[in-house]
């Protein structure tokens, strides 16, 4: 019975190889399913997995946030947002640096991913910080950073697969992230003055504006507030639901576009098929999750693992400890969202019988996550940067990233020794 | 020694799991001396509506789950959920599978599969936020939230205007003022932990709706156990199972009513609502008893003996 | 290693500059988008129109949810004709990335046959699963549309997915040998 660590070799070797993440859990999944209840019973749960978590409603908000966010792309919220922060900042030292993580936070609130969050950001951001003469490395890594809270900052994808995994509120889940996200800004802006103190740069700094041009620039940040407050203030006035707030938000975007002028037929099918592409990308690691899961299911692997993390005490603060340590390690060569996908299942239901509170832990993964899309050597957002400015070398981007890895160890040091700090809007 | 394994789909602390599927597992066992025992896996193989075909299929052993996430398959259950029919969900089950074991069976609903039981919850009460319990037009243009299936007509016919939404929602819909009340039985209000949310409740003489549950075994499992063992397996399953379930609902629905004492005020219907109720909801109960003539048994004579077999065991017989 | 960025440079730039989109993603491509396009923007629009009729005139949208529950599934599975002509199935390439380029075209072309294989039991099972689910007549809870059609559906698109990531690397393969 006990032949899952074959099943994850094989799944590892299948990965490096470069076979689709998707298939590889498939494959090995139904394999090892297989082993244990035979090749009929294996094979009809295949279908099953395939066909019946692709009609789950609560799985609707994935498209519809991803479409909000393509279409809040679209409309040109993100320069409008990065303005204003500017405009506030550019009289203080690496003013536009901390523009950028105020803006990363600001557009995270209207977008789902990190990874969208850090693409767009570079694109508005890093041009005129090079023109400031930034050095690449505090530029580049204040955007990667700033990016990383567009999973942490409702709306979040990654939260929504963790409740769907866990059977948590979706839309606590989004409360919760609030506070965490300020003071992941709040961190990375000190991060920002650490790097200048560290690296004794010196910035020019511009001219500062008089309040009634500061408060006129805020005039930008108004579509992307207004969109905010539309998603958040319909869930708490209780208008509509966290889950229906995805479609809702999905059309205010899309009003957002009309009115910025910024509709046409040909961009809307682009946007669409975006949508669409990247929808069926990650439904399809999610099936593959799943088969896979349901080997571990059935494998004893989650018992295992139990009794190893049962080696290290049972108190609920070294168990946090153990599970930081097995992510920051997982999260330096495995890519987010299949991370989230591999071990979530194995670890959630340890965590709740620890009697942790799984929206507390929800936010706890996502912060962890959020590390490994900035550590080497796999670092999603850092390859972002790098296909969008393809002339910084890597190794700068991760130099930079330091101190705000700091900050965000910090961060969840933080949150574990005061975990009302994550709860106190929910 | 056989094992079996048993999918299941709800936390392990729910008392459909602790004090029906366990026990059930452990009875197994017992009563084949040790030879056959259960292992109920840690997480779910997959999404609730899905465990029927797993136990028809062989993906798990034993299965249990609700008749309804599979819309269109079971025409039979209408019997056992229609408004009115028992205030006890012991009562209604073991009525429930008497009626299964000589009438409904035959409309081969369950064929792909060993029956083990067939049951019903306690009676589905209307709960809301606010209002007066005694309006003759109490669910009025009230958004209520529901499943799927009858309990949606019965809430339309009666003037509410249904909200949709998986059970897990209920907490959301209710708690953001989406939804201003429940159709819910009194152990679901508790165990969601609604009681907050809502003041008013109304108990429904025979209950407004009901939900039929199955536990059921792959066929090709049960066939490879000796005679003795399959003998043994029968002895503790069918209508036994069926009462010990229908126990357990009765149980927890009493525990979910005094988990309301001074936070719900819950009250009967009076009896100018039951009349006007049940003349509004006889054209729904006489359709869905049609329905359940499709499958080619009898339907109304099969309502007919729900209602006596409930009565001789209310009577005590 | 790639996984889903919101979207790449090429279509941010195509979509701001509005560029007809056959340029970009070809016919097949605009065919799949036009689809898919209706199909979310349905999705979306169901929503809305369920919260503004439920709110303000006390007349949500009957089956709203399983409505969108089946637009869900049928994106899903329309989409992985999009990604698979796209070749952009997610992988992880860590240490694909230091292998020598000669070996690239084999390895490609075996990770192809092996994706491919997969969606193809898959679209056998779920072929298989809709017959059975047509078997009983499952349908959806309050509009009882018949489920089974929607299996099939899956199934061909698995199936075309599956053909379509194992064909084009091994294009590739062979084209290279030939030239
Ligand atoms: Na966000
Ligand atoms: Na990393």
């Amino acid at each position: 019975m006990e032949h899952w660590p074959v099943g994850m070799a094989i799944l590892g070797v299948l990965l490096l190889l470069g076979v689709p993440i998707s298939f590889s859990l498939a494959g090995v999944g139904l394999v090892g399913v297989a082993s244990i209840i035979g090749w009929t019973p294996a094979l009809s749960l295949l279908g099953s997995a395939f066909f019946d978590n692709g009609r789950d409603y609560s799985l609707s908000v994935l498209p519809l946030f991803l479409m909000m966010g393509n279409f809040v792309v679209q409309s040109g919220v993100a320069n409008e947002l990065y303005n204003s922060a500017y405009a506030w900042l550019r009289h203080r030292k690496g003013g536009l640096a901390t523009a950028t993580v105020i803006a990363c936070g600001a557009f995270s609130s209207v977008c789902g991913s990190s990874m969208a969050t850090a693409a767009t950001m570079t694109r508005i951001a890093l041009p005129s910080m090079r023109r400031f003469g930034y050095p690449d490395q505090l530029s580049t890594a204040s955007i990667a950073a700033g990016g990383t809270l567009g999973i942490l900052i409702p709306p979040s994808v990654i939260l929504v697969f963790y409740g769907i995994m866990t059977q948590q509120d979706i839309g606590k889940l989004f409360l919760a992230g609030i506070i965490p996200g300020v003071i992941g800004i709040i961190g990375y802006a000190i991060a920002v003055r650490i790097t200048l103190k560290l690296g004794k740069i010196d910035l020019p700094v511009e001219e500062k504006l008089p309040l009634i041009d500061r408060f006129r620039a805020l005039k930008g940040t108004a579509g992307a507030l207004a969109l905010f407050t539309f998603v958040m203030g319909g869930i708490y006035l209780g208008v509509f639901t966290p889950t229906e707030s995805a479609g809702m938000g999905a059309g205010g975007a899309l009003l957002l576009v009309i009115l910025q002028r910024k509709f046409s037929l040909n961009s809307m099918l682009i946007v669409l098929y975006d949508t669409m592409k990247t929808t069926a990308m990650m439904f399809f690691i999610l099936f593959g999750a799943l088969t896979f899961t349901n080997y571990v299911n059935m494998s004893g692997m989650t018992r295992d693992i139990q009794a190893f993390l049962a080696l290290f005490g049972d108190s609920r603060l070294s168990f946090i400890l153990v599970i930081l340590v097995i992510y920051l390690v997982l999260g330096c060569v495995l890519e987010s969202l299949s991370m989230i996908m591999l071990t979530v299942p194995v670890f959630y239901p340890i965590a709740a019988a620890q009697g942790i509170d799984l929206i507390w832990f929800g936010i706890f993964v996502v912060m962890v996550t959020e590390i490994s899309y900035i550590t080497p050597p796999v670092g999603m957002n850092a390859f972002v940067l790098r296909s969008v400015v393809p002339d910084v070398r890597l190794g700068t981007i991760f130099k930079g990233l330091g101190p705000f890895v700091v900050m965000d160890v910090l961060r969840v040091g933080l949150l574990t020794l005061v975990p009302s700090l994550v709860l106190l809007l929910t | 020694e056989t094992t079996i394994t048993v999918a299941n789909w709800l936390p392990p602390s729910h008392p459909l799991v602790s004090d029906v599927i366990v026990p059930m597992t452990e009875q197994i066992k017992e009563a084949t001396g040790g030879e056959v025992v259960a292992n109920i896996l840690p997480a779910p193989l997959g999404p609730p509506g899905a465990h029927f075909d797993f136990a028809v299929n062989g993906v798990a052993d034993i299965t249990f789950g609700v008749q309804g996430y599979n819309p269109g398959r079971f025409k039979t259950t209408n019997i056992a959920e229609i408004p009115f029919i028992g205030d006890s969900a012991e009562v209604t089950s073991v009525a429930y599978w008497r009626v299964w074991d000589s009438m409904l069976k035959q409309a081969g609903e369950y064929d792909g599969v060993k029956v083990l039981a067939v049951f019903t919850h306690g009676p589905g009460e209307i709960f809301l936020k606010d209002g007066d319990a005694t309006a003759p037009d109490l669910l009025d243009g009230k958004k209520l939230r529901v499943g799927g299936g009858i309990v949606h007509e019965v809430a339309s016919t009666l003037g509410a205007v249904p909200v949709e939404g998986p059970s897990s929602k209920a907490y959301e819909l209710l708690s953001q003022g989406v939804a201003d009340g429940i159709l819910f039985p009194y152990e679901s209000v508790n165990f969601f932990k609604l009681i907050p949310q809502l003041d008013v409740g109304v108990s429904v003489p025979g209950g407004l709706y009901n939900t039929s549950f199955y536990i059921v075994m792959n066929k090709a499992k049960f066939d490879s156990l000796t005679p003795e063992q399959q003998a043994a397996i029968d002895s503790v399953t069918g209508e036994a199972l069926s009462r010990m379930a229908g126990q357990m609902w009765d149980d927890v629905d009493a525990k979910g009513l005094a988990a309301m004492e001074g936070e719900i005020t819950v009250t009967p219907a009076t009896e100018a609502q039951m009349a006007s109720w049940q003349s509004a909801l006889q054209p729904v109960i006489d359709a869905k008893i049609a329905q359940v003539s499709e499958t080619g048994v009898d339907g109304p004579a099969a309502y007919q003996m729900l209602r006596d077999e409930i009565a001789k065991l209310e009577s005590g017989e | 290693m790639r996984q889903p960025v919101l979207m790449d440079e090429k279509q941010q730039e195509a979509a701001r500059k509005e560029l007809p989109p056959g340029k970009l993603l070809g016919p097949a491509g605009v065919a799949l988008a036009a689809l898919g396009g209706v199909m979310l923007t349905a999705m979306m629009g169901l929503t809305v129109c369920d919260v503004i009729g439920r709110y303000l005139f006390n007349s949500p949208i009957k089956g709203a949810a399983e409505l969108t529950e089946v637009l869900l599934c049928a994106t899903i599975f329309l989409g992985l004709g999009a990604v698979s002509l796209k070749e952009d199935h997610v992988t992880v390439d860590l240490v694909t990335d230091k292998m020598p380029s000669f070996i690239q075209p084999y390895r490609l072309a075996l990770a192809g046959l092996f994706s491919g294989g997969v969606l193809l039991v898959v679209s056998w099972r779920l072929w298989i699963y809709a017959a059975q689910i047509g078997g009983y007549g499952g349908s959806t809870t309050n509009l009882a549309i018949p489920i089974a059609p929607l299996g099939y559906f899956c199934a061909i698109c698995a199936a075309l997915g599956g053909l379509i990531t194992a064909f084009l690397p091994l294009k590739r393969l062979v084209a290279r040998h030939t030239v």
